[in-house]
């Protein structure tokens, strides 16, 4: 050992859902002994200090009693986190030559425990994805290791503590990484739309919003069902492309939650209470988290009393609902959140809940009825294209055994449509616009009479005509039919909800 | 353009059915002509009422109007307001008696109606100028309403329903009580059905109406729905015009497929022969047999709900 040296190790941060490399430079000299870490660490950064400290003592190493500096580099950038515990005290073995230098080769991240271990810290795809891209080995926590494994094209080196840097660390248990595709399940089809008595009308609206992408707002009593009909529109979404898969994954890890699942395939549900705050709804905090929409990416929102959510909140949703991300601005820069979700949200009739219930009596008044009706406001009313009354199923027909189609069914109509669309070269028929929405309709003259005199007869503003073509749009794509019919129009004029 | 009349309770413009009532208001105020104030028709019915309600409002209403019955009514939306319009549209004569001055505008939506009434008609109240509307004012102007008439039709009320408060006061002052029928399904008629249980007399067509008010030359001016046209449109259309459902219990009752459904019943409503309800279900709705003949002839009519 020597009381001497410098160092340098790669790590990185993590901003948004991408890593941000960072180099650990450890300078060791004369001086009275301190410990200083500089570059902007937020409080977990400053207090690894103290882990380190122990951490390199528990290990067996002497901890050098000379001033130690250490400069996370890029200076200006912040950093969070635990996971410089391990890149800084690999740093500082390797500037007092405790260890040899091709130990703390590679990306290394990791929080350390008192007694040496290294612990698992959230985000671990993102720091693969950014040693990948350096072309760098990672080296982490053992317990991380599988889920590190997926991104393809990267070398993985799994460690139990810090003891193991004295040997330059056992590189041949280095595995490579790569998507084992035949390895992960599918996703199951659940909760199954069979599981559903009655609403036959409603199982066809998510059958029609899963091929088109299109949202959708269900509007009933209490108990009416809408939240169970809400799940069951993600199992018949089509499967998640290996990009997918991983984008989705970055997200939940950098999030702290499993990104298992979404490897497997499966697509996220998310259904926040209205209580949810705003930055946690679309995103925020220090540092920048992704928000519910986010976590949401690529799967369905569920927002159950839509109105109660509140209007900055409802106001939030107009440009991810619109672009597909979210951008969040703070001191430090612009940070893009990927949040491409179905949404569905769910709204009562009127204040009390009850108004067209066949069984309870509303009790609000007339005026009182309109002014809620108003509050999801028109912008995002206008983002969702599918709107339809749900009711109470009668008891007895719950009861009754029913022949339902299950999902795998009507999964496959789905898929069916969306190749279809996508062989005549479009996308979802949710963001067709302008004349490529009527080019991609081709009414007859007839058909395009008759939705005229339905727009008079109906009183559809133009916005509702647009809504009203995607949604035929799809409609046809559903039936293999080129081109939008009279009869199309006149099943996708029944999802038009009312007038506000 | 203002014309503002007080009439005591002596004067003689004062109307004479209303003097007759137990605690008559002394003065009336009235903003427009006070000789519409003779004895005529009062249309009343729910708030919430249902593209059926409007469509009877609009047809009893809009006939009784035609044949230079005044239309008296609470100018609250819903039934009230759409009978006051029907009169409007035939050039008719109608009375709007407010629980507020006469001179303000309660609804806020109802100004532009109200000023015309005030133009053509005549706007009234027991309370002086610019008092705004109170609560309890309001079951005390039904018995005006019920006392300027000479009979009272409930066109659509659930229950509870201050219809019935009116009504009540139509029976005291020996005014005759008619109300139009509804389906017994329906919650929203389940008031009009009751006040027809206990003795109102039931209005399905405008001959009674006529019959009734005691109308000479009774000319069907507004048909009723055809029953040969209706045999030759689809099971859906007949089942739905008797018993207003949803798509989903619509399409169980019928052993039909629900897209069958939603597409016949997309039809309908374009037609304006079915009416898609707040709650969801499709029911009748206005003038049927002239939007049958249209869907025969395949021409929409612009007519809706």
């Amino acid at each position: 050992m020597t009381d001497r040296g410098t160092a340098r190790v790669h790590t990185a941060t993590v901003v948004g859902t991408h890593a941000v490399p960072v180099a650990v430079e450890v300078d060791v000299g004369p001086g009275l002994p301190s410990f200083i870490v500089v570059g902007l660490g937020d409080t977990a950064v400053l207090e690894s200090r103290d882990r380190v400290r122990a951490a390199v003592r528990a290990s067996g190493f002497a901890f050098p009693s000379a001033r130690v500096v250490v400069n996370l580099a890029p200076a200006p950038l912040r950093k969070h986190g635990t996971g410089f515990d391990l890149p800084i005290a690999a740093a500082i073995l390797a500037a007092t030559r405790q260890v040899p230098p091709a130990a703390v080769e590679g990306h290394l991240v990791g929080e350390l425990s008192l007694d040496g271990r290294v612990r698992a810290i959230p985000g671990v795809l993102a720091h693969a994805l950014a040693a990948r891209d350096a072309s760098h080995t990672l080296v982490l926590a053992q317990e991380s290791v599988r889920n590190a494994l997926v991104v393809a094209g990267l070398d993985v080196c799994g460690m139990h503590d810090l003891s193991q840097l004295r040997d330059g660390v056992d590189r041949s248990s280095t595995v490579s990484g790569g998507p084992h595709r035949t390895a992960l399940p599918e996703p199951g089809l659940e909760p199954d739309l069979s599981d559903i008595a009655g609403h036959a009308i409603a199982k066809r609206a998510l059958e029609i919003a899963a091929a088109g992408a299109h949202n959708i707002l269900f509007v009933g009593p209490p108990g009416s069902g809408k939240t169970m009909l809400a799940s069951r529109l993600g199992p018949l979404l089509p499967p998640l492309s290996d990009t997918e898969r991983l984008e989705v994954a970055v997200v939940h890890d950098v999030a702290g939650l499993d990104p298992m699942p979404a490897l497997e395939g499966r697509r996220p549900y998310r259904a926040p209470h209205h209580s949810c705050s705003l930055s946690g709804l679309v995103g925020g905090g220090t540092p920048l988290r992704p928000g519910e929409i986010s976590l949401a990416h690529t799967g369905v929102l569920f927002l159950d009393e839509l109105p109660e959510f509140g209007p900055a909140a409802l106001q939030a949703l107009r440009q991810p609902l619109e672009d597909g991300y979210i951008s969040l601005v703070r001191a430090e820069g612009r940070t893009r959140f990927p949040a491409r979700f179905s949404l569905v949200a769910s709204a009562n009739p009127c204040p009390c809940g009850f108004h067209g219930d066949p069984t309870r009596l509303c009790e609000c008044a007339a005026a009182q009825i309109r002014r809620y009706r108003t509050r999801i406001g028109g912008p995002l009313m206008d983002r969702i294209d599918m709107r339809l009354r749900v009711d109470r199923v009668d008891p007895e027909l719950l009861v009754r055994s029913s022949n339902a189609e299950d999902s795998h069914a009507v999964r496959q109509r789905v898929l069916e449509a969306r190749e279809r669309a996508r062989l005549d070269g479009r996308g979802a028929s949710s963001a067709l616009r302008g004349t490529d929405l009527l080019d991609a309709c081709r009414l007859e003259p007839d058909t395009r009479d008759r939705l005229a005199a339905q727009a008079r007869a109906l009183h559809l503003s133009g916005r509702s005509v647009t809504r009203l073509l995607r949604v035929a749009r799809t409609i046809a794509d559903l039936e293999g039919a080129d081109a939008v019919s009279t009869e199309v129009l006149y099943e996708a004029i029944g999802y038009r909800g009312s007038e506000t | 353009m203002d014309q503002r009349h007080e009439i005591p309770i002596d004067d003689e413009r004062y109307p004479q059915a209303l003097r007759q009532i137990p605690d008559a208001p002394k003065v009336l105020y009235c903003l427009g002509d006070p000789a519409h104030l003779d004895p005529g028709l009062a249309v009343i019915g729910s708030r919430k009422a249902t593209p059926y309600g409007l469509g009877a409002t609009r047809l009893f209403a809009g006939w009784a109007a035609s044949q230079r019955v005044t239309i008296i009514s609470g100018a609250a939306i819903g039934c009230d307001q759409e009978a006051h319009r029907s009169a409007l549209a035939v050039n008719g004569s109608t009375v709007a008696v407010m629980g507020c001055g006469a001179d303000v505008d309660y609804p806020s939506g109802a100004s532009d109606l109200l000023d015309r009434i005030r133009r053509v008609g005549a706007v009234v109240s027991e309370v002086p100028w610019g008092t705004r509307p109170q609560r309890w004012l309001f079951p005390r102007r039904n018995r005006l309403i019920a006392g300027l008439s000479s009979a009272v039709l409930v066109v659509e009320a659930s229950l509870p329903s201050g219809t019935f408060n009116t009504a009540d006061y139509a029976l005291d002052y020996d005014r005759q009580v008619l109300a139009v029928p509804g389906s017994i399904f329906a919650p929203e008629c389940r008031g009009s059905n009751r006040l027809l249980s206990q003795g109102a007399t039931p209005i399905s067509d405008v001959t009674e109406l006529g019959l009734a008010l005691g109308i000479g030359s009774i000319e069907q001016l507004v048909m009723t729905a055809d029953p040969a046209a209706e045999d030759s449109e689809h099971p859906l259309l007949a089942a739905l015009l008797s018993n207003p459902m949803r798509p989903d219990d619509a399409a169980r009752e019928l052993g039909l497929h629900i897209v069958e459904v939603s597409r016949l019943l997309g039809r309908y409503e374009s037609a304006g022969v079915l009416g898609r309800y707040p709650d969801g279900r499709y029911g009748p709705c206005v003038t049927m047999r002239q939007a049958i003949q249209s869907l025969h002839d395949e021409q929409p009519t612009c007519e809706s709900p």
